[in-house]
């Protein structure tokens, strides 16, 4: 269990660096590395599918989007986010260091962790496969549906008011 | 001893860090990157869960990962579209700014 | 052929230096994590100098190329015929200035030409390129391949974010646009193959596309309706996503001069040339994985020849075919570069899924072609007449030019 004691810390100093970094390019970059960190602790973990769809989708589509949209909202944002008042700041902190302690505390307190661990697996595709078809049908049918309605949803939303109507 | 303490520790500092950045920032695709880092901490708990404690179904938690990562792709799709459609008409993404709607 | 005859010399060769190396470290009393490692590392970087290689042959034969259809000579001055131009090239390149702009992020500036030759390198790892020549066998080979691609979209962001200056921040955004636009239908048209070889493994869809029909026509996916459109799809988004002509907008150098490479100089520059061709190959051969049948051979009772030699002649044909294109094609508009994705080949490739079952349920053969037609040949032609007609009402009306 080596690997975690290397990937931890990564993940959390990448973390800090998205939650507190000046300019919103860099702190959208290290979100971007974060979470690629957190798909190398899921394979790591014997999740490899999980990973390798993590990091298709939150590199590929997710960091993408907000570094974009943060290109596009560019004229107002990077004067603004470097002067952000100590106020929020602490403000964030003084709300975010108690949900961390009774978090931690929930952890700690909790009797059955420590002899829950059972022979390590490795998933497999297929099953999740056979799984999401027959058990989770429903559950699949919805999300495409909602994957659905955001595609044209959101492209609605963002149409031009004059499309330039070339074919 | 099972590492499965250690990586509930983890997600659950990872969640606090997104919590602080959501409250912390003030612009709202920022904001976003906070709510980005705490649905990943429930993630990593799901993967950590499946991992290492017994379960009658083998395939549940991952499942459950793969719908969680499709909504928040969904999620951040419409969180920028509504973003971008906002700084169309204020020019700002600031929400401390975006208080036309106060009394 | 029978599979369990012994795989042949020739058939080994490329797997030779690793298997040397494996054994002499394992007689040395090396543990075998390490054995293991280095004979991977060796596999590696076979792969790699390969590619590397192929890299420098392809800059020259591609304005050879070029130059024939431009009834030109080409380059011809370094070397018999200008064969030792690609030499001339990397001195140059290695000799030139390192230019880094006052404006640029000088960290995110150095990381960005890096981070883009990374993902192509470790996508040509999981290939099948002969049926014993498989770098890494990975279960989830064709995943990784689409995961890993997913950096290179924001290494361009990085390039031209980092240079901070107008030109590659412009440069950057199309090419994101373009990608991640293109990235849908290649993963779609991928998919149809997934579904009815039902695994991710590279080197299985390969095996599954054995065999022949009528007694000649290789089983490859190509031969097949589905296969057919998803190979089509593939292959034009396919130049979409390596940045090719007619698709090179994001660095159509009459528009905003090299895009997110415009502040780039030097090795670096070189770097950004050698992501982009080796990506170019690793598509290219993805393509061949998924369709043309990998390292099948073509015709029956060619089986003696060594597996790789089919896949590294495909591979040829198919850089070939880019080439062409690059030296026919005009580059098109960016609005019909997006529209042309959302409204013809995301709808296109989707229809093709439910066809692929069809084609699953009606057994393959004659019945399979009469009921994936449909399928595909309607929603076609109703898309080409609708755009057809579209074009032919509208008055061509210039916004910003007169």
């Amino acid at each position: 269990m080596s690997f975690l004691f290397i990937l931890a810390p990564l993940i959390l100093l990448s973390a800090l660096g998205a939650a507190a970094l000046a300019r919103p390019v860099h702190a959208a970059l290290m979100l971007a590395l974060s979470l690629a960190f957190v798909a190398v602790l899921y394979i790591a973990l014997g999740a490899d599918f999980i990973g390798l769809v993590q990091f298709l989708v939150y590199i590929g589509a997710v960091a993408i989007l907000i570094v974009f949209g943060l290109l596009l909202t560019r004229p107002a944002d990077e004067a603004a986010e470097a002067a952000r008042s100590l106020r929020t700041q602490l403000f964030g902190l003084f709300c975010a260091l108690p949900v961390a302690i009774v978090l931690l505390n929930v952890v700690a307190s909790s009797p059955e962790l420590d002899r829950a661990a059972t022979a390590p697996q490795n998933l497999s595709v297929a099953a999740m496969g056979i799984s999401l078809f027959t058990t989770h049908a429903a559950a699949v049918l919805a999300v495409g549906v909602m994957l659905t309605a955001v595609l044209v949803g959101a492209a609605m939303m963002i149409r031009d008011t004059d499309p330039e109507d070339l074919p | 001893m099972s590492p499965l303490p250690f990586l509930l520790t983890l997600s659950s500092v990872l969640f606090a860090i997104g919590l602080f950045a959501v409250l912390s920032r003030r612009n709202a695709i920022l904001i976003l990157v906070g709510i980005e880092l705490m649905l990943n901490a429930g993630n990593l708990n799901f993967i950590a869960f499946w991992r290492f404690s017994p379960h009658p179904d083998p395939v549940a938690a991952p499942v459950f990962v793969l719908f969680s990562i499709a909504v928040a792709a969904a999620e951040a799709a419409v969180g920028l579209a509504i973003i971008l459609l906002l700084f169309r008409h204020t020019r700002t993404s600031r929400i401390n700014q975006l208080n036309s709607l106060r009394g | 052929m029978s599979p369990a005859s012994a795989p042949t010399f020739l058939e080994t060769l490329p797997l030779l230096p690793q298997r040397l190396i494996g054994d002499a470290l394992r007689s040395l009393g090396i543990p075998e994590a390490f054995a293991a490692a280095a004979e991977t590392a060796v596999a590696a970087i076979i792969v790699f100098s390969l590619f590397a290689g192929m890299f420098a042959l392809l800059s020259l034969i591609e304005r050879k190329v070029l130059a024939r259809v431009q009834n030109r000579p080409g380059p011809n001055r370094v070397g018999p015929c200008g064969i030792l131009q690609p030499v001339a090239d990397g001195i140059k390149m290695l000799t030139k200035e390192d230019v880094v702009p006052v404006s640029a992020d000088r960290l995110l500036h150095f990381l960005a030409p890096v981070l883009i030759v990374i993902p192509s390198i470790l996508a040509l790892g999981v290939l099948p390129y002969g049926r014993e020549w498989v770098p890494v066998p990975a279960t989830l080979g064709l995943l990784f391949f689409f995961a890993v691609g997913a950096m290179t979209e924001l290494s361009i962001f990085l390039a031209g974010w980092a240079s901070g200056s107008k030109f590659p921040l412009l440069g950057a955004m199309r090419a994101i646009a373009q990608m991640v636009s293109y990235e849908l239908p290649l993963i779609l048209s991928a998919t149809a193959v997934v579904m009815l070889s039902g695994t991710l493994s590279l080197p299985e869809i390969v095996e599954k596309q054995g065999g022949w029909t009528l007694g000649f026509l290789p089983a490859w996916n190509l031969f097949t309706p589905w296969g057919l459109v998803a190979g089509s799809i593939f292959f034009i988004a396919g130049i979409a996503e390596a940045n090719r002509c007619p698709f090179d907008l994001p660095e159509g150098e009459s528009e905003i001069v090299a895009g997110h490479m415009t502040e780039y100089s030097g090795f670096k520059y070189a770097l950004f040339f050698m992501g982009e061709y080796l990506g170019l190959f690793a598509l290219s051969s993805l393509g061949i994985t998924l369709f043309l049948g990998g390292w099948q051979a073509p015709l029956p009772g060619l089986g003696f020849v060594p597996s790789y030699v089919w896949f590294f002649l495909k591979l040829a044909v198919v850089i070939f075919l880019f080439l062409w294109i690059r030296a026919t094609f005009p580059r098109v508009r960016m609005d019909q570069l997006m529209r042309f994705a959302w409204m013809f080949l995301i709808p296109v490739a989707l229809l093709n899924l439910p066809s692929a079952a069809v084609w699953h349920y009606a057994g393959g053969g004659l019945m399979g072609w009469l009921a994936c037609g449909p399928f595909l040949v309607l929603p076609y032609l109703a898309l080409t007449i609708h755009f057809n007609r579209k074009l032919a009402q509208s008055t061509r009306t210039y916004r910003f030019a007169e």
